[in-house]
């Protein structure tokens, strides 16, 4: 134990500073421009201390090695399962995390300048913390649960982001959509998690890949395949990519660095994370080659005829990122490691760069190139975003439509009349029956126990028939009843007393005492 | 240095000081001793061993030896959270006292005294001593409610003491039966247990009766809870808390001792604990949603609440136990809750008739911040107390009797629909325009509600330091059972 152990607070420092912002903003002490500058010098503080310790532990990792796994304590144990507070403080972990807290302290120092007087500043600024910290935990996670809380954190304070304007529909169904679409990815962590915790591996990474070389079993593939999955939905890779051309919705360009330049790296890193599990999955790997370069040729082919500068960004990012996930699946994770470190941060300075590019730009916009613009199919296939959001609609989107409404339909026919609700709830109609409610309850004397629905009636009538038990013989017959018992033999008593003191009966206590004695 | 006995003597110390000073004095004297104490039990809970389940700080000496009493103080896992419980609790009743506003004086000695004896009874070692801090706490609560109560306040007391002495001479009788059949000569706790060991299932039951009838109604078990109703309605709301949230568990953990000292007794009646734990709940349930005053429905949820312990207890296995200690501290500090904040509003608007409020969250948003978080707890939603401590006794109820155990989620259903229904009444709907103007929580009232607040969440999500705490005991009481199975 030659390691200083404050490591844990690198994520936890931005976590506590979105906190610190979020509940000043609920008991109403920061708002308005007075407040600007002490939010964003607590997230700076907070973001730029978990940059300092990371490169301080970088420095140590580059003298004597990185300080590996480590367990803080017990989280959740029951039995056999064990979930514990861990990071993992390894190579790719620390070039991750490294990226992360730099990359969120620059955007930070951009957006002081960039939201000022915008009505939502104090909000931005504890999302982007939240963001940060969960970010650096996933970086440093050193189990499956960690991994996922980070993995949740980022996924939460992306949807608030792209609903930043909330006042917007678009940006509200765009936030929605992007959400659900990494909820995919969440199902494939699951599976992840839940396989490892059946196959009896554990949870921590080290003991994962220690188990994964030790035995051969079926389960590898599938952890490995849950993994995969995350990753795929959070890189937008195909076919997950529509999401995040959705995800441009936020303030410029502050949101796009979450999906250009970190977001979106976060599941290349993932796989990175899994490589000894992934070396077992050699049908996986393949189809991460395949993937890979297939969003690579798609993303490129996209990205050439978009006009507005954040979409042809966005495309070009995925189409680097595929390229990324083919060297995983051709086995080269150290290169994929190094062209995502350089990959970031020359896309983190193109995004911060974008709004001033109809400055900075010479001369006009070249124009499609000739191999796709010279295909008609293949022009039309590019312009359509190869019509994955119409392919989405109708293979998930409208079926999942339909069975709500016939869940819906079910629940107003049957379980509404048993639950006894009503039928079509407005707030109106809601406020109507509540003033009805107040005064029958005035009127009847019953009180507030009046059911409505089955449960409520079978209630209502229990709660009758046990008060009156209650009264009659509880509180009546034993609570009271003692004390009426007491009062009856008192009275009693105190008769006897009174008769004792008459002489005729002190005369006959005297003859019985003589009596007994002689 | 006798750490046990100094803590016991603190609060004593504190109303001895009282007395000598002017009443202007007397509530920052309370305060003080009653911190004190806190800061003493969470310093022995810090040094507590937990890997081992024996007895600690063990402080005896012979009494009197015609009889074999000790005056024998010591904790183990079972006693150290209690005693946290019933430290904190004191501080918080205190710190909600500021409404009390004539005899102060008597008001804080009375307090401080029923701290001193609620504290001797988690620490006694010894049957007698037990006893006596078991009575020693009746005199004033006695005068507490007498006092300070409500309208009915005559009644509430004189019916509180009643019950409980009537409870008091069952537990008396099966003591000296059980000190009779130890052949031991001694009261120690330990001793006798040893003695009873080889002792036949229907002598042990018969004496286990005698401490199930004492016990039972402190707890309050079906049917003796007639006085719980009336006493918690009547009491001040400061006494409210200590009377609920850890007088009650003095009744379940002498249960518990009593199951450890009589363990094929319990056995033998396992299934009619089981049964009566699930009238309790039911019953309680089932009542507290059919009241109009707030402080009732708190009272019948307290009955309801405690039958989940009683069904910890009676699983008479290790989930089943760590479940019912959960939930025995869970109750004490939602109850708290619960009393703090409705009696802080009854200070500011002298109703507790529910159907008066409205709109809290309006009004008054963090005191409907902390009614929602406080039923929510006793309900169990996840992130809370309640939540853990409900999830053992289920997991050790579906492992002890299989599927009926599911039974205990109609009891579950029940609790949800009354606090759901008190939450909304009081926070949502239209404003009232009858209620007086709420001032919001003073400073004081805002740190005892936020301790508890953070109490409840805490436990929910870190239980591991108190379920650490205990440990060792619970293993020793499962193990206890295990071998009779």
């Amino acid at each position: 134990m030659s390691w200083p152990d404050g490591w844990i607070l690198i994520p936890l420092l931005p976590l506590l500073a979105a906190l610190w912002i979020g509940v000043g903003m609920l008991t109403g002490g920061r708002v308005g421009e007075a407040g600007e500058r002490g939010t964003a010098r607590i997230a700076l503080f907070a973001v730029g201390g978990s940059l300092l310790a990371l490169l301080l532990l970088d420095l140590m990792a580059l003298i004597q090695g990185p300080p590996g796994h480590r367990i803080y304590f017990p989280w959740l144990v029951s039995g056999e399962f064990r979930v514990t507070v861990s990071l993992l403080l390894d190579r790719p972990g620390l070039f991750m995390a490294t990226l992360s807290a730099a990359g969120c302290l620059v955007t930070l120092r951009f957006s002081v300048e960039y939201l000022h007087r915008e009505a939502g500043f104090h909000r931005f600024f504890a999302i982007l913390s939240l963001f940060a910290g969960g970010m650096l935990t996933i970086a440093l996670a050193g189990n499956l649960v960690i991994t996922f809380i980070g993995w949740e954190l980022a996924g939460l304070a992306s949807y608030l982001l792209i609903s930043y304007m909330r006042d917007r529909a678009t940006a509200a169904e765009n936030a929605t959509r992007a959400f659900v679409t990494n909820r995919f990815g969440d199902a494939g962590l699951l599976l992840a998690m839940a396989m490892a915790v059946m196959w009896g591996a554990g949870l921590e990474w080290p003991e994962l890949f220690l188990a994964s070389h030790q035995h051969l079993s079926p389960p590898v593939p599938i952890v490995a395949f849950g993994l995969v999955i995350a990753a795929l939905a959070k890189s937008a890779q195909l076919p997950f990519s529509a999401w995040i051309a959705r995800a441009l919705e936020g303030p410029t360009p502050s949101s796009a660095v979450f999906y250009g330049a970190l977001m979106a790296h976060a599941g290349i890193f993932l796989v990175i994370r899994a490589e000894p599990l992934l070396w077992h999955a050699p049908v996986l790997m393949a189809l991460l080659l395949l993937l890979g370069m297939l969003t690579a040729v798609f993303a490129s082919a996209i990205g050439r005829v978009q006009t507005d500068v954040k979409s042809a960004l966005i495309y070009a990012t995925l189409a680097q990122l595929g390229l990324m996930f083919a060297a995983c699946g051709a086995g080269y994770f150290d290169l994929a490691l190094w062209h995502l470190v350089a990959h970031a941060s020359w896309r983190l300075y193109q995004f911060l760069l974008s709004p001033s590019y109809l400055h900075l730009g010479e001369g006009a916009v070249r124009p499609v190139p000739e191999w796709l613009g010279q295909s008609h199919d293949l022009y039309n296939l590019a312009l359509h975003r190869g019509w994955l959001d119409t392919l989405t609609d109708a293979l998930i989107t409208r079926p999942t439509m339909a069975l709500a409404r016939d869940a819906r339909m079910f629940e107003e026919l049957v379980i509404n009349r048993m639950a006894g609700r009503p039928l079509r709830e407005t707030l109106l109609a809601a406020r109507a029956e509540w003033n009805d409610f107040s005064t029958v309850v005035e009127g009847s004397g019953i009180g507030v126990a009046g059911g409505r629905g089955m449960f409520g009636r079978v209630l209502e009538r229990a709660a009758l028939v046990l008060s009156w038990i209650e009264e009659q013989f509880v509180l009546k017959s034993s609570g009271d009843g003692l004390v009426k018992v007491l009062a009856f033999l008192g009275s009693y008593l105190t008769r006897a007393e009174q008769s004792l003191g008459e002489t005729r009966y002190l005369i006959l206590m005297i003859v019985l005492t003589f009596l007994i004695i002689l | 240095m006798k750490p046990l006995l100094t803590l016991l003597l603190l609060p004593v110390v504190g109303a001895g000081v009282i007395l000598l000073l002017p009443a202007a004095r007397a509530r920052i004297v309370a305060l003080l001793a009653a911190s004190a104490t806190l800061a003493m039990t969470l310093w022995l809970s810090a040094g507590f061993v937990s890997t081992h389940g024996e007895l600690q700080l063990l402080e005896k000496t012979l009494w009197r030896p015609q009889s074999g009493s000790h005056f024998a103080l010591g904790v183990d896992g079972l006693a150290m959270p209690m005693l946290l419980l019933a430290a904190l609790l004191s501080l918080v009743a205190i710190l909600a006292s500021g409404g009390i506003r004539e005899r102060i004086k008597p008001y804080h000695i009375l307090l401080l005294l029923l701290e001193a004896a609620m504290i001797g009874v988690f620490m006694a070692q010894d049957w007698t001593i037990f006893y006596i801090f078991w009575e020693l706490t009746l005199l004033p609560l006695f005068f507490l409610i007498n006092t300070f109560g409500g309208k009915q306040r005559n009644r509430a007391a004189l019916n509180f003491v009643l019950y409980t002495m009537g409870g008091s001479v069952f537990m008396l009788i099966a003591l000296l039966l059980a000190f009779d059949a130890s052949h031991v000569h001694s009261f120690l706790m330990q001793e006798m247990a040893a003695g009873l060991r080889g002792l036949s299932t229907e002598h042990q039951i018969l004496i286990f009766a005698g401490f199930l009838i004492g016990f039972g109604v402190k707890m309050p078990i079906f049917p003796l809870h007639g006085w719980l109703p009336l006493a918690h309605v009547e009491a001040p709301s400061p006494v409210s808390i200590l009377l609920s949230g850890a007088l009650l568990k003095m009744g379940s953990y002498g249960l518990i001792r009593a199951a450890i000292m009589l363990p094929d007794a319990v056995l033998a009646l396992q299934g009619l604990l089981a049964t009566l734990a699930f009238i309790n709940l039911i019953h309680g349930g089932v009542l507290a949603w059919k009241q109009i005053d707030l402080k009732g429905m708190i009272a019948y949820s307290s009955v309801s609440h405690m039958g989940v312990v009683l069904l910890g207890i009676a699983t008479l296995n290790h989930d089943g136990i760590t479940g019912a200690m959960l939930q025995m501290v869970s109750h004490g500090l939602t109850a708290g809750a619960m009393f703090l904040i409705i009696g802080l509003l009854y200070e500011r608007t002298h109703t507790r008739d529910i159907r008066a409020y409205g709109s809290l969250i309006r009004v008054a948003p963090r005191m409907a911040f902390f009614v929602a978080l406080a039923f929510m707890a006793s309900v169990g939603v996840p992130g809370t107390s309640g939540f853990i401590a409900e999830l053992h006794v289920m997991l050790a109820g579906l492992q002890r009797w299989g599927w009926p155990a599911a039974l205990v989620s109609v009891g579950m259903l029940v609790s949800a629909a009354y606090a759901v229904r008190t939450v909304g009444c009081l926070c949502t709907g239209p404003e009232q325009p009858k209620l007086p103007v709420i001032t919001p929580m003073g400073r004081l009232e805002l740190a005892a509600a936020g301790i508890l607040a953070a109490g409840i969440v805490l436990l929910g999500f870190l239980p591991a330091p108190l379920l650490n705490l205990m440990e060792a005991s619970l293993n020793r009481f499962g193990d206890l059972f295990a071998a009779r199975l």
